[in-house]
């Protein structure tokens, strides 16, 4: 037993060390003084460490603690990627003018941020119905703080009660689904609750309302439609770096353990007879049928209401609900392909995201408003800077010759595959649709005079830097695509299953 | 599968009927001979000066919260004290690292003020 532990310790080194730099960040932080920004740099130095101890782990597929959590592609595939945006957003939080005015609180913006992304970790690798639920706390709790870190500002702190209240509602819902969930199959272990579901003695309305009940909990996580409310509210309240890190690791991590959770819960793994990659799920429980109405209205009221709005964080906001309704297309098909389509989406995704909202901090910065009419002329007012905010843009549209293009491109290849004709024409009429508001913004910045005896906005050489290591994989990835594809096709494999 | 939640259902109604029976029942039998001493806060106490239902300081919560923490912790040592001998070096250095991550806990309090009245 002891001898187990220990060797799970040793697969368990990425969630030790964002442990450990955790109770450093709050040690450092409060020998360095109030104003320093010590913890900050022990936050990236941890979440760097981690990420390069995940990156080790590749390759290897392994159960430890016995059988709560699992090291394997998938979960390695999803640490990376949830720590390469951490630092990206800690690389944020340095220029960041919010963040900054409140120096004396930075003990608890690292120690957070640590907090955070070890809860992330942990749901990349969750195989156990409770390990699941603490995970997705863990991420939970830090991210309700940090969304009200800036206390000062009346919408931060409403973003981070309404963050509470509907997150305390959905974890509720979901808890019951897991109580309903271990009721029918006497296991918390997702391999034993896929071999309890496979001899077919359980009820299937039973069934079926335990996991209406745990997809609210990711649904909340990921931000679908109806589970959705919080997003414009905390999106818009929290602090942009916040913002940005929830729209796409929280996203990512709700994604992963999603994946995880219905691909070994519920996939029927002696299934015969079915081409090489495509999956069948456990006695005839259409659970993917569930999630195609659930992607539909995600994609469809994002872009619908994002048309609308004229505050940038809002409309990404929207925006980012809509990718999510796009990337659940992928878990709908059952197969590697649609799999590996979610993870190519998340790789570029993770670029795009990152980088339209780090322009509207830019911005914000400077003219310390959001709302679509700041943008008016800012193409002449800062080529460089609006220039990425096209191309950030229309990768997130979805136009050649940018990553956003292939992401879609994979997406819609793996639903035509499994001839799922009425998704993709939905997905291609939402795309569409979404054009128009990203295009908006374009607008606004070229072909809108600016305010008279506007000023040229001016940034500094390291915040151009950033922008120029976000910008350069979004049009890298959508010209030459095959490592991101092939790092896809390698991450698909979850352990125990073929 | 309903019906064998039946007995469950009884005896959350039975549980819920006998306290609304048992506090009617005292109150209706019992005899009642109040006196204005009775009837005051603290029968022998002070005299209550005013109203409790006011706003007081958010000090207290604060120091609240910090004991029911720390007094929580200091519930997990007992089992660990009496059964020292038998967990050996194992029980102690695991011990050792949750005080250890304790006393981080209480260094940042510290830090922050938050032991402090003013």
């Amino acid at each position: 037993m002891i001898e187990q532990i220990l060797h799970s310790l040793s697969l368990f080194l990425p969630e030790t060390t964002l442990t450990v730099f955790f109770c450093a960040a709050i040690i450092v932080g409060l020998v360095a003084g109030r104003t320093s920004r010590a913890s900050l740099y022990v936050a990236l130095i941890g979440i760097a460490l981690a990420t390069w101890f995940a990156i080790q782990q590749a390759g290897s597929s392994e159960g430890i603690f016995t059988g709560m959590v699992v090291v394997d592609p998938f979960a390695t595939f999803f640490k990376l990627l949830i720590g390469m945006s951490a630092i990206v957003i800690l690389l944020f939080s340095l220029y960041s003018a919010e963040v900054q005015s409140t120096a004396h609180r930075h003990i608890e913006y690292g120690s957070l941020l640590l907090a955070m992304t070890l809860g992330m970790f942990l749901m990349a690798g969750s195989t156990n119905l409770l390990m699941m639920v603490l995970a997705i706390e863990l991420t939970s709790l830090s991210s309700y703080v940090l969304a009200g870190y800036t206390r000062e500002a009346t919408d931060s702190s409403e973003a981070s009660l309404k963050y509470i209240i509907y997150g305390a509602v959905s974890t509720g819902l979901m808890l019951y689904g897991v109580s309903i969930l271990f009721g029918l199959t006497g296991a918390t272990d997702f391999y034993n609750i896929n071999r309890a579901l496979a001899t077919g003695s359980v009820n299937a309305t039973a069934l079926l309302v335990a996991t209406i009940m745990i997809v609210a909990g990711f649904g909340y996580k990921i931000s679908a439609v109806p589970f959705h409310f919080w997003t414009p509210d905390v999106y818009e309240g929290a602090p942009v770096t916040i913002t940005a890190f929830l729209s796409v690791a929280s996203k990512a991590a709700g994604f992963a353990l999603m994946m995880r959770f219905f691909k070994t819960c519920f996939i029927d793994a002696n299934a015969l007879g079915l081409p090489a990659g495509m999956w069948a799920s456990l006695q005839g429980f259409e659970w993917n049928k569930l999630l195609a109405i659930l992607s539909v209205l995600t994609m469809t009221l994002g872009n619908l209401v994002a048309v609308w709005q004229n505050n940038l964080k809002r409309l990404l906001a929207y925006s980012s609900i809509a990718h999510a309704g796009y990337m659940l297309m992928g878990v709908v098909v059952l197969s590697d392909k649609g799999l590996a389509a979610v993870l190519i989406y998340f790789i570029v995704y993770l670029f795009m995201n990152l980088g339209a909202f780090y322009v509207v901090m830019l911005v914000a910065n400077k003219t310390g408003s959001e709302d679509i009419d700041t943008y008016k002329g800012l193409g002449y007012r800062s080529p460089l800077i609006s220039v990425a905010m096209v191309v950030f843009f229309i990768s997130l549209a979805g136009i050649p010759p940018t990553a956003g293009f292939i992401g879609k491109l994979f997406l819609f290849a793996a639903l035509l595959d499994a001839k799922w004709i009425w998704l993709a024409v939905v997905g291609a009429l939402n795309s569409v649709i979404s054009l128009y508001y990203y295009v908006r913004v374009v607008r606004n910045m070229f072909l809108r005079d600016p305010e008279r005896n506007a000023e040229p906005v001016v940034f500094s050489a390291p915040q151009v830097v950033i922008v120029l290591a976000l910008l350069i994989p979004t049009i890298l990835f959508g010209l030459f695509y095959s490592p991101i594809v092939e790092l896809a096709n390698a991450s698909v494999v979850m352990f125990g299953m073929k | 599968m309903l019906e064998h939640y039946l007995p469950i259902f009884m005896m959350i109604l039975g549980g819920v009927l006998f306290g609304i029976v048992m506090v009617k029942l005292n109150e209706w039998l019992g005899p009642r001979r109040p006196t204005e001493e009775k009837l005051t806060t603290y029968e022998s106490g002070m005299e209550p000066v005013r109203t409790a239902r006011e706003r007081f300081s958010v000090k207290f919560y604060m120091v609240a919260v910090l004991f029911i923490l720390f007094d929580i912790e200091v519930v997990f040592m007992y089992p660990w004290a009496v059964a020292f001998r038998e967990l050996g070096i194992i029980g102690f250095v695991s011990m050792t690292v949750f005080i250890l991550i304790l006393l981080i806990g209480l260094f940042y309090v510290w830090r922050k003020g938050a032991l402090e009245w003013d």
